[in-house]
């Protein structure tokens, strides 16, 4: 058994009347990528500000590191927390902000910092506040990367970030993680560009966990099921539906679950198409109202299109 | 080439498997280190490290410690072995269900895929493999 | 903990002092444009205005900065007070010093009085340090806890405290008129010296550092 490195018990958080954490329990385990999942104001940035001590809990237990976070200098030094839009003196530079992290983190590396800001393109010389938003992102997420901080969290941490940028930041993530194995928290919307890089998926919802699994658990726990209306109704009888939506006779079902060899096979012979779940539509799902939403989107139509299977792809 | 359709450990096994079949990978050549395929694919290390352990402990890869991993000595013909098992439920039965829908009968199917190995060079003829295979083929549409 | 404490002391107050720094040039440079005037100038008040500023900028920007980087709130209100204690304290002797001057090149050659005004400059030079000294801590506590209770409770926590604090000062001025207790309080008045205000202060800088710690300790970024 390992020894987790976070400890939530029965966390709870009001805002007034509004109950941003509403009795969350989880672990985190050392050394694990999480994705931390959800709509805006499920409790995401809550939940990280309390495990980071820079928020408090209405009611229940915090573990991080075996000991509460709070005025805990032997924890806080271990955790890094970068927020969407966290804050810098306003007369700072990029390099004050990055030397003032290097006083605070035992594990910070200067040269992996340099060498991001040249890649990221950030003028080091200008200061913070006139800086656009991407760069202000920019900043964050490599004070996050270099300072190695055994707990890292990543709050939405690309605003303003193009494309290339993003990928630039999961790639560096992802190999300065293989060489410096350490537990991330990924908060994120873009889910389908981070899904593949967590290992264990958190999603939250109106302050609750709705789901905590191992993110290889969830790929191939649902999937959509799509063709004539009573083919598709008779072969998911008795199974859960996540979503359903429709035009005409023509019908989609996103059901929980895996389809066994002879299962799909018999959906084949029907003239069923089966088509995985990215996780991204999977947390969609999950946090709409199971069946109730009628609204013909075409989520189902891109996932088919995502869905191309190549054979023998390493270099 | 990473989908949703199952765990990816599975894909990145069932992707060595391919290579090793296809040759692409030959045996006793040094498989990419997991760091390598996270990279690549974009991936969890962890992710990857499962895949190729699968592999490792299905006797394919073996470890050699401090260097890397080495597809094994004999691993082509398992993973073949393994294939052809499954050939008939993965590529026959579709296949045949097809040209049933289609009204294309047994033996005009097996023309078929006399022409297709034809086209496919000789050599695939005289293999007395593929012979099976089309016999089996017949099988399975009528 | 020691060796994170060193880093606070050492650290924070360092990176602060850099970023202050500038600001700091610009308000020295502005000191001569008005205190050329050739009579009184409260241009020597500005630097303690700014301590005002200095002191509400710090917990609005940098505080949220420093939670960004893990420090925690105690450390972060023992690095930047301490800093700013010795920054007070600089300040302080370089206001005496200049005072001495002032009075030595007869107000800058202009007869200007902006440094020695003769209440302080006629006391021992110890006495005017610790005036300047705690005047400074008045003022930059006083930013600061203000800046606290606004991040800790937001706009309604900082429009209660104003609006309490003047509520006191008015109820305090009505409770003296009410008594007819004027003439004391007039008398009282002339009576102190810079060092028995300086006291006075003093115990209020106490009350506000206590009062800016305990608010601080519950504060979100």
């Amino acid at each position: 058994m390992i020894t987790p490195i976070v400890q939530v018990d029965k966390l709870t958080r009001h805002y007034r009347d509004v109950r941003a954490l509403d009795g969350v329990s989880l672990t985190l385990e050392p050394d694990k990528i999480y994705g931390l999942l959800g709509r805006n104001g499920a409790g995401k940035t809550t939940l990280m500000s309390i495990l980071t001590a820079q928020g408090f809990a209405s009611s229940g237990d915090v573990r991080v590191f075996g000991e509460h976070p709070w005025e805990n200098e032997k924890v806080l030094s271990r955790i890094c927390f970068i927020r969407e839009s966290q804050k810098y003196p306003d007369d700072f530079k990029p390099i004050h902000a990055f030397k003032a992290a290097a006083l605070f983190f035992r594990n910070w590396d200067q040269d992996m910092a340099m060498q991001l800001a040249e890649d990221f393109q950030l003028p080091m010389k200008r200061r913070i506040k006139k800086l656009s938003r991407g760069q202000l992102s920019a900043v964050g997420v490599i004070i996050g990367l270099a300072s190695r901080a055994e707990l890292t969290f990543f709050d939405e941490p690309y605003l303003g970030l193009d494309a290339v940028a993003r990928q630039l930041f999961y790639d560096r993530l992802l190999a300065d993680y293989a060489e410096f194995p350490r537990t991330i928290v990924l908060s994120s919307h873009l889910i389908d560009e981070v899904a593949n890089m967590l290992e264990h998926v958190i999603i939250i919802d109106k302050g609750k966990i709705l789901l905590d699994e191992d993110a290889e658990a969830i790929r191939g726990t649902a999937f959509t099921l799509a063709g004539t209306r009573a083919r598709v109704e008779g072969f998911a009888a008795g199974r859960t539906v996540l979503h359903r939506e429709g035009i005409g006779s023509l019908v989609s079902l996103t059901l929980e679950g895996a389809l066994s060899p002879g299962e799909r096979r018999e959906a084949q012979e029907l003239g069923l198409e089966v088509v995985p779940v990215s996780l991204q539509q999977f947390v969609i799902r999950k946090t709409l109202d199971a069946g109730a939403d009628l609204s013909g989107d075409a989520d189902g139509a891109g996932a088919a299109a995502e869905t191309s299977t190549r054979m023998g792809a390493t270099r | 080439m990473i989908d949703d359709s199952k765990p990816i450990f599975l894909q990145i096994a069932e992707m060595i498997e391919n290579d090793i079949v296809d040759g692409v990978l030959a045996e006793e050549d040094q498989v990419p280190s997991t760091n390598e395929f996270a990279a690549f694919h974009r991936i969890n290390p962890a992710t990857a490290a499962k895949g190729v352990n699968r592999l490792v402990d299905d006797g394919i890869l073996y470890k050699k410690r401090g260097i890397g991993m080495f597809v094994a000595t004999g691993a082509r013909a398992v993973l073949v072995g393994r294939r052809r098992e499954d050939f008939y439920e993965q590529f026959v039965q579709p296949l045949a269900r097809e040209a049933r829908k289609l009204g294309i009968d047994g033996g005009q199917l097996a023309a078929m895929l006399a022409r297709e190995t034809a086209a496919a060079g000789e050599n695939a003829l005289q293999n007395p493999d593929m012979a099976a295979m089309a016999a089996t083929l017949k099988e399975g549409a009528s | 903990m020691q060796l994170i404490n060193k880093w606070t002391f050492l650290g924070l107050p360092a990176v602060i002092l850099v970023s202050s720094f500038g600001l700091t040039l610009a308000i020295w440079s502005m000191i001569p444009d008005t205190g050329t005037g050739p009579m009184y100038s409260g241009a020597g008040q500005a630097v303690m205005w700014y301590f005002f500023a200095l002191g509400l900028q710090a917990m609005s920007l940098t505080f949220p900065f420093s939670q960004g980087l893990s420090v925690s709130r105690r450390n972060f209100f023992l690095g930047t007070v301490g800093l700013f204690a010795v920054v007070a304290a600089g300040v302080a002797v370089l206001y005496v010093v200049l005072g001495y001057l002032e009075t030595a090149t007869d107000g800058w050659g202009l007869g200007g009085q902006m440094f020695a005004l003769a209440w302080i400059a006629e006391r021992p030079w110890l006495v005017q340090v610790f005036f300047y000294f705690v005047l400074m801590m008045f003022l930059f506590l006083l930013g600061f806890w203000f800046a606290t209770v606004y991040k800790r409770w937001a706009a309604t926590g900082a429009v209660v405290m104003s609006l309490s604090l003047s509520v006191l000062l008015i109820g305090a001025g009505a409770l003296i008129t009410l008594k007819d207790w004027w003439p004391a309080v007039g008398a009282w008045m002339v009576s102190l010296t810079p060092l028995s205000l300086g006291a006075v202060v003093l115990v209020l800088v106490l009350l506000l550092g206590s009062g800016a710690y305990l608010t601080l300790r519950r504060a979100t970024p």
